[in-house]
């Protein structure tokens, strides 16, 4: 369903993804892992066409998304569900609305709206908040209205950027159950995360991220730790938190270079584009 | 759909209202005064019509003159193209008019007799500048005894003076009020831009949202053409309904002082034609200013994305 064939991306001097391969089957549920920086994010928003990677392909079934021209972008998108960290509702909208919303992006006739929310609200467990808006909802039930949201297109993909990560340990419990039973209802589900718990306990295959490499492509989670238990008898890799401080300070740079890349689907910042131009004039001028 | 982008443009209509009431009074006052201008432009174009199409010379003919004398001159006359609505008023003819006017005194009517009357040729002039020329050919014409106006304004100069100035009152008002109504639709064209541009930028969260979940580029534009629109329409019903009560209410006033001079239609039903015309107009001027400006604020807004 899903072929990332050797996908590099830079951002300035920055390498956010080297050379990354993998595959995701139809139906299958994968966590991109690793540390903040890795890479993870860069990867589902290259999944996105939020910009386009330097090199690679990215197969999406039959089609390289990488070469789809701007224009085409809407059109894929609406191929895929996306949940996010944040849940990116609309706040005047209500449940019911924010749900509506993608059918209405999709051109889907109205009269076939009714049957497919109250479907994925009730799937998702929000069947009872349809009419209330997202600030009287708490983190656990906004997320399942993104996913409602996400699911009510009957996407092709799932890809789900660190939705755990505003909700307690008990919600973020209670949100991947609901993603796992919706992957064994067919879905296929690719979700970046860095809690380790929920990882582990889906035990599900991990694409593990490292420096913008994958390091790890094809274990589940407990084959994973035995692996490391292997490799490493004496407890985890330390480098990593070693490295935490570098991968937190590397993303906060790839992020300001994403939004100054020149594909023009993403906000720009302006003021890193100012300054860029300056740096620019200065270079020349030297 | 449509409900939800009309949903989204009321929605931000409604968490602005100032906004909204700025856009609306601008675009008002532009269509107040664009609809002003167009009725006055009616009304002097009407006054000028009036002027003009009147018979303003007549040709008295020599009692003694035969018709066929007098058929050679009207055909030299209808070929003449300073020359129109030329009309023929036999001796037979100009009885009747006489008998007409003084139908509530016959004692009148029974003591002429109908061979005093001469017939005339009455006629108006495509250009009252060539009005003299025309005047003194005809005096030199054999068989014409006077030459006389019609007119109430005065003599055959007079009424050219007052031409002239009804034109150039008629040239300075199109031309100014075109002007002032240009600069008008100009300022409501950067208000409309201004504010849809502000709400773009306070939509960039949302647009996000919607750019994300594979929404068209034209999926986001609707509700700010939709709310431009909404602007654009209610402050051009706005304008013209104050225009159209102003002059309803002066109508009378106004129809009384002119007297003969149509200047404003006497019914009402031809003047809600006119103010209908006048509408229509501005409604197609009024879409062209809501979708231009709405469709390039959201492509500069969109450009720096």
């Amino acid at each position: 369903m899903l072929k990332v064939r050797n996908i590099t991306k830079t951002f300035g001097n920055i390498s956010a993804l080297n050379d990354v391969s993998f595959n995701v089957e139809v139906g299958e549920f994968i966590f991109l892992t690793g540390p903040s920086g890795a890479g993870k994010t860069t990867l589902l928003r290259l999944l996105l066409r939020e910009f386009r990677p330097d090199s690679g392909q990215i197969f999406l079934g039959d089609e390289d998304i990488t070469k789809l021209k701007n224009k085409q972008i809407p059109l894929l998108r609406r191929h895929i569900g996306v949940v996010f960290q944040d849940f990116k509702l609309l706040p005047q909208l209500t449940v019911r609305e924010n749900i509506e919303i993608a059918l209405a992006v999709i051109n889907l006739t109205r009269k076939d709206w009714k049957p497919r929310v109250e479907r994925v609200a009730e799937l998702v467990g929000v069947e009872d908040r349809l009419n209330v808006f997202p600030s009287q909802l708490s983190g656990g039930e906004l997320q399942r209205v993104s996913l409602a949201r996400a699911l009510v297109v009957n996407p092709q993909i799932i890809l789900a950027d660190e939705p755990t990560g505003n909700l307690d340990w008990e919600t973020a419990d209670k949100i991947m159950e609901l993603f796992d039973l919706i992957n064994k209802e067919g879905k296929t589900i690719v979700m970046a995360t860095h809690h380790q718990g929920i990882v582990d306990k889906l035990n599900k295959r991990v694409v593990e991220f490292k420096g913008g490499k994958v390091t790890k492509g094809g274990l589940t989670s407990s084959e994973l730790k035995e692996e490391k238990k292997e490799e490493e008898p004496y407890g985890d890799d330390l480098s990593d938190d070693v490295n935490l401080e570098k991968n937190i300070e590397d993303r906060e740079n790839i992020n300001k270079e994403a939004n100054a890349d020149d594909d023009g689907l993403i906000i720009e910042n302006r003021s890193v584009k100012k300054s860029s131009k300056k740096k620019t004039k200065t270079k020349s001028e030297e | 759909m449509a409900n939800i982008h009309i949903k989204t443009a009321l929605d931000h209509i409604r968490r602005s209202p100032f906004q909204a009431l700025a856009a609306v009074m601008v675009l008002s006052i532009t269509f107040f005064v664009i609809t002003i201008i167009s009725i006055l432009a009616y009304s002097t174009e009407n006054a000028i019509k009036y002027f003009e199409k009147r018979p303003q010379v007549i040709a008295f003919i020599k009692t003694e003159v035969s018709e066929e004398g007098v058929m050679q001159l009207k055909s030299k006359l209808e070929n003449d193209s300073r020359v129109t609505d030329l009309k023929y008023v036999s001796k037979e003819d100009a009885h009747e008019i006489y008998k007409q006017i003084t139908s509530s005194n016959p004692l009148l009517n029974e003591l002429v007799n109908p061979t005093i009357f001469p017939a005339s040729l009455e006629f108006s002039l495509t250009d009252l500048s060539a009005g003299e020329a025309l005047v003194n050919e005809l005096k030199s014409e054999e068989i014409v005894d006077t030459v006389g106006l019609t007119t109430n304004l005065g003599d055959e100069e007079e009424l050219t003076k007052e031409l002239e100035r009804l034109r150039k009152i008629t040239w300075y008002l199109r031309l100014g009020g075109g002007a002032f109504a240009a600069l008008l639709v100009s300022t409501s064209f950067l208000v409309l831009l201004i504010i849809i541009g502000m709400r773009m930028t306070s939509r960039r969260g949302e647009i996000e949202i919607l750019d994300l979940i594979g929404a068209s580029p034209g999926f986001v534009r609707v509700p700010v053409v939709i709310e431009a629109l909404i602007y654009s329409l209610v402050g051009t019903v706005v304008g013209w309904l104050a225009a159209l009560l102003i002059t309803l209410y002066m109508r009378e006033g106004v129809v009384a002082y002119f007297d003969q001079i149509p200047v404003l239609p006497a019914d009402s039903l031809s003047l809600l034609q006119i103010f209908g015309l006048i509408l229509t107009g501005e409604i197609f001027i009024s879409i062209f200013l809501a979708l231009s400006g709405s469709l390039l604020s959201v492509s500069r807004v969109r450009k720096r994305r």
